[in-house]
């Protein structure tokens, strides 16, 4: 196992390495960020002090060595745009994003189970067919166009909840329920899949022909083996709901690593850039570590296998 | 429990923004929510910010130099009470105000003028208008703690607009001791000024929080406890947090002012806020730019009071002058003429081009790019290329990003491609220095070579008689008409919706600048 786990580990270190060279090349290939910082009359002086402050004016190669040697310890360099850490504007915003990831994935679980088990338990009927279609609009409806819906009725219109913004509670609701409504459908599905197939096994047919009251049959027999692969995919879709919330961020005002991504792509903040891409694949990586691991748990052929 | 009971329950737990009125109270109270779609930079420290974060740096520092709302420089605006230049205008004589202090409670003094100018041109700035200052500069006194004394290497007037509100930011002052003491580092996080309100707060992407003074020397005591800046770039965020009493003063785009209007909540609006402008790529001589008739034609063939209409929803006036920030007009006693405006007539713009010898078109590429404040940049350039095609001419619209399109203009690798700005109005003293960077040859970033145009600008910086200025700025904006030496498209009016407890509010007509001061003075 421990072999498995340090092989699955360099295998993600040779990754990263290889990930900060493709990351700090197109960043730059994108063209020179100070045109979209100084002020249009700015002078060549100007440009030549801009340039020289931000480290910009060393040859490309000695530009990365520098970023890896000093990414390595935690330092990121400094914004170009903001002029400050990038370290600090990760630190602000990297727990927003965890905290509304988190509380979409909580607000997922709570609704892809029930209607999860219900669909498949019902299969065929009103019910299922009701969560089928909640499923196709949550994988179909573009996630920008159903916040912006939400924000119109529910804020603008019926001012129920909050518009935008971080706060209260209130806050996470519509961002929280946007973001996750994908994963409510993805996970419904699969859950339901999952029932469908444990419902058909031996072992359930068993405990129904010993007498096993149905709902115990459901929610302790079956439900506890067909959440095997969810548990599994929530562990993958966290990761995916921390690093890809760009617009949902973007359209509740919502300060987290999305936007932070957002606005240094369109402000050509490489600093930033290199370090929230990184951050994405470390997150995304080490998800993946765990979920490799978990495997590895719970069916030991994985771990023989390699 | 049911659905309607957990959103009642909700309703009553949802923490309401609760916003008493402060008007006419001794004591700042309530807060003054402010949400727009950018805050640029989001820098704290004028040196870094530059012209676009004034919006907000202008609450938290006072300028050397103030102004009224319409752009005048003002006496009781900024820390210097008066100024005066010696005879030969190379020595400006600033005397400063008495009792003002920082928010750390230190006074402020001459030392700190002559500090924060220095900074404003030192090598960490980048500003934009450090450079001429940088230039003109030759040492600055300070004589006695509140006389400043700027010499300068030449004869110029322009010392004073440039360290005043009606810019940049190079004219805030910012407290000596305290960033000695704590480093360019950590003030630019954690700023202090002598403005009405200190800084409290900033999430970058999130908001800068600001909080009154006790009582501020030029505003009296701030009606508002706490000014809050929200970043939110989803315009239909902006507008329900509006209704929802979310935010007191939203930016809003032209196409949805009438809706709002009619939600009953006031807009006010800053008129002739930019210029819509499009210019073509130098260099241009080996194209059919290089004709004057061809300039006139692609000019003459767009219908602007269309464009106003149709794409800016009539929040738009047809622009007549290439680079005439109409600002600065009042400034030079320039008068735009029914003359000088330009006309539609595709029939006599397909004439032109015929004469030009291009009497079946050529082709141009016209590139489409978002800028801030300008959603309708793409549709816009559209038109545009309709209105060219037309008349014969054979127009390529290329989307780009704008930093794309900007590298090839300063690179130079697509002569006559059609590019175009949202040039921010501005005083004449903004103007010229604008004219310097974009119509004058020796500037890397010029649409123009016209050698009289570069004669008149070069003559503006020698003199020193405010007559002779003006009337060489008329001048220019004359040739600039008559050669056709851009398209000066519309001047856009940029609208702001408020909350219904706003009744009185000008935008005022100084770049990048609010005037937040009219909502938060008890003067």
């Amino acid at each position: 196992m421990r072999r498995f786990i340090l092989t699955r580990l360099l295998q993600s270190l040779v990754a990263l390495a290889i990930l900060s060279v493709v990351i700090f090349s197109l960043a730059r290939a994108t063209g020179d960020p100070l045109p979209l910082i100084l002020p249009m009359v700015a002078t060549d002086e100007d440009y030549a002090n801009a340039r020289r402050y931000l480290g910009l004016d060393q040859p490309l190669h000695l530009q990365y060595l520098k970023f890896v040697a000093h990414a390595v310890t935690g330092d990121f360099g400094t914004s170009l745009r903001a002029r400050r850490p990038v370290i600090d504007l990760i630190k602000e915003r990297l727990p927003n994003s965890l905290k509304l990831a988190a509380f979409s994935m909580a607000l997922s679980l709570l609704l892809a189970f029930p209607l999860g088990v219900v669909a498949a338990v019902k299969k065929d009927t009103g019910v299922d067919r009701m969560a089928q279609v909640i499923a196709v609009l949550g994988q179909s409806l573009p996630t920008f166009w159903v916040g912006i819906v939400l924000i119109e009725v529910v804020a603008g219109r019926l001012q129920w909840l909050p518009a935008g913004g971080t706060g209260s509670l209130a806050h996470y609701l519509l961002p929280g329920f946007t973001l996750g409504w994908f994963v409510v459908a993805g996970m419904m599905r699969l859950l339901r899949s999952g029932m469908l197939d444990v419902l058909d096994a031996e072992y359930v047919k068993m405990a129904r022909v010993k007498g096993v009251a149905e709902r115990w049959v459901i929610w302790k027999h079956a439900l506890k083996n067909a959440l095997i692969p969810v548990v599994t995919f929530a562990g993958i879709y966290f990761a995916i709901l921390v690093t890809t919330a760009i617009v949902v961020e973007t359209v509740f005002a919502w300060p987290g690593i999305g936007r932070l991504a957002y606005e240094a792509i369109t402000s050509r903040d490489f600093p930033v850039i290199q370090a929230v891409v990184l951050l994405t694949a470390v997150i995304v990586a080490a998800v993946n570590l765990c979920v490799d691991c978990l495997y590895a748990v719970i069916d030991p052929r994985i771990r023989y296998a390699r | 429990m049911k659905p309607h009971l957990v959103i009642a329950a909700s309703l009553l737990l949802l923490p309401r923004l609760t916003i008493s009125p402060a008007w006419g109270q001794a004591k700042a109270s309530g807060e003054l929510t402010i949400a727009l779609s950018s805050f640029s930079t989001e820098t704290l420290d004028p040196v870094l910010g530059g012209q676009v974060v004034k919006f907000y740096l202008s609450l938290i520092f006072d300028y050397l130099v103030g102004v009224t709302p319409d752009g005048r420089l003002s006496k009781e605006g900024g820390v210097a009470s008066r100024w005066e230049a010696s005879a030969d205008h190379k020595r400006w004589t600033f005397d400063l105000g008495q009792g003002i202090k920082f928010h750390n409670g230190d006074e402020l003094t001459a030392e700190d003028v002559k500090f924060s100018i220095l900074r404003a041109m030192g090598k960490r700035s980048t500003t934009g208008y450090a450079g001429p200052l940088r230039a003109l500069i030759q040492e600055i006194d300070t004589p006695s703690p509140d006389r400043v004394v700027i010499v300068t290497k030449g004869p110029t007037l322009i010392i004073p607009p440039y360290l005043s509100r009606v810019l940049s930011t190079e004219g805030m002052i910012v407290p000596k001791k305290y960033v000695e003491a704590k480093g360019d580092d950590y003030f630019a996080t954690h700023p202090i000024g002598s403005g009405a309100y200190r800084f409290v707060e900033q999430v970058t992407g999130s908001h800068i929080k600001l909080e009154a003074v006790d009582s501020h020397w030029r505003l009296g005591t701030p009606k508002y406890k706490t000014v809050l800046f929200k970043l939110i770039p989803e315009e239909t965020t902006r507008v329900a947090m509006l209704r929802r009493g979310e935010a007191d003063i939203i930016e809003i785009s032209r196409d949805r002012v009438k809706e709002v209007e009619r939600g009953g909540f006031p807009i006010y609006t800053r008129k002739d806020d930019s210029l819509l402008h499009l210019w073509w790529v130098q260099p241009w001589e080996n194209t059919p730019i290089k004709d004057k008739r061809v300039r006139e034609a692609l000019n003459i063939s767009i219908d602007r009071k269309e464009v106003a209409e149709t794409i800016f929803g009539g929040m738009a006036d047809p622009g007549a002058i290439p680079f005439g920030l109409s600002w600065a007009f009042p400034d030079v006693n320039f008068k735009v003429t029914p003359d000088l405006a330009y006309p539609y007539d595709p029939a006599r713009a397909k004439k032109l081009l015929a004469d030009a010898g291009y009497p079946g078109g050529f082709p141009i590429e016209v590139y489409a790019f978002q800028l801030p404040g300008l959603p309708e940049g793409s549709a816009m350039a559209e038109a545009v290329t309709g209105y060219w095609r037309k008349i014969g001419v054979q127009p390529k619209l290329v989307p780009v990003d704008y930093g794309a399109f900007r590298k090839r203009w300063l690179d130079q690798t697509i002569p006559g491609a059609v590019g175009y700005y949202n040039l921010a109005n501005r005083d004449w003293i903004g103007t010229y220095a604008l004219i310097e960077k974009m119509a004058y040859s020796p500037s890397k970033t010029s649409t123009t070579k016209d050698p009289e145009v570069d004669g008149m600008v070069r003559e503006v910086l020698r003199q020193t008689d405010r007559e002779k200025i003006s009337a060489l700025m008329r001048n220019i904006f004359t040739r600039l008409r008559s050669e056709h030496l851009g398209v000066p498209l519309v001047y856009l009016h940029t609208p702001y919706a408020a909350s219904k407890r706003i009744t009185r509010w000008n935008p005022g007509s100084v770049m990048y600048d609010l005037n937040i001061d009219e909502l938060v003075t008890s003067k």
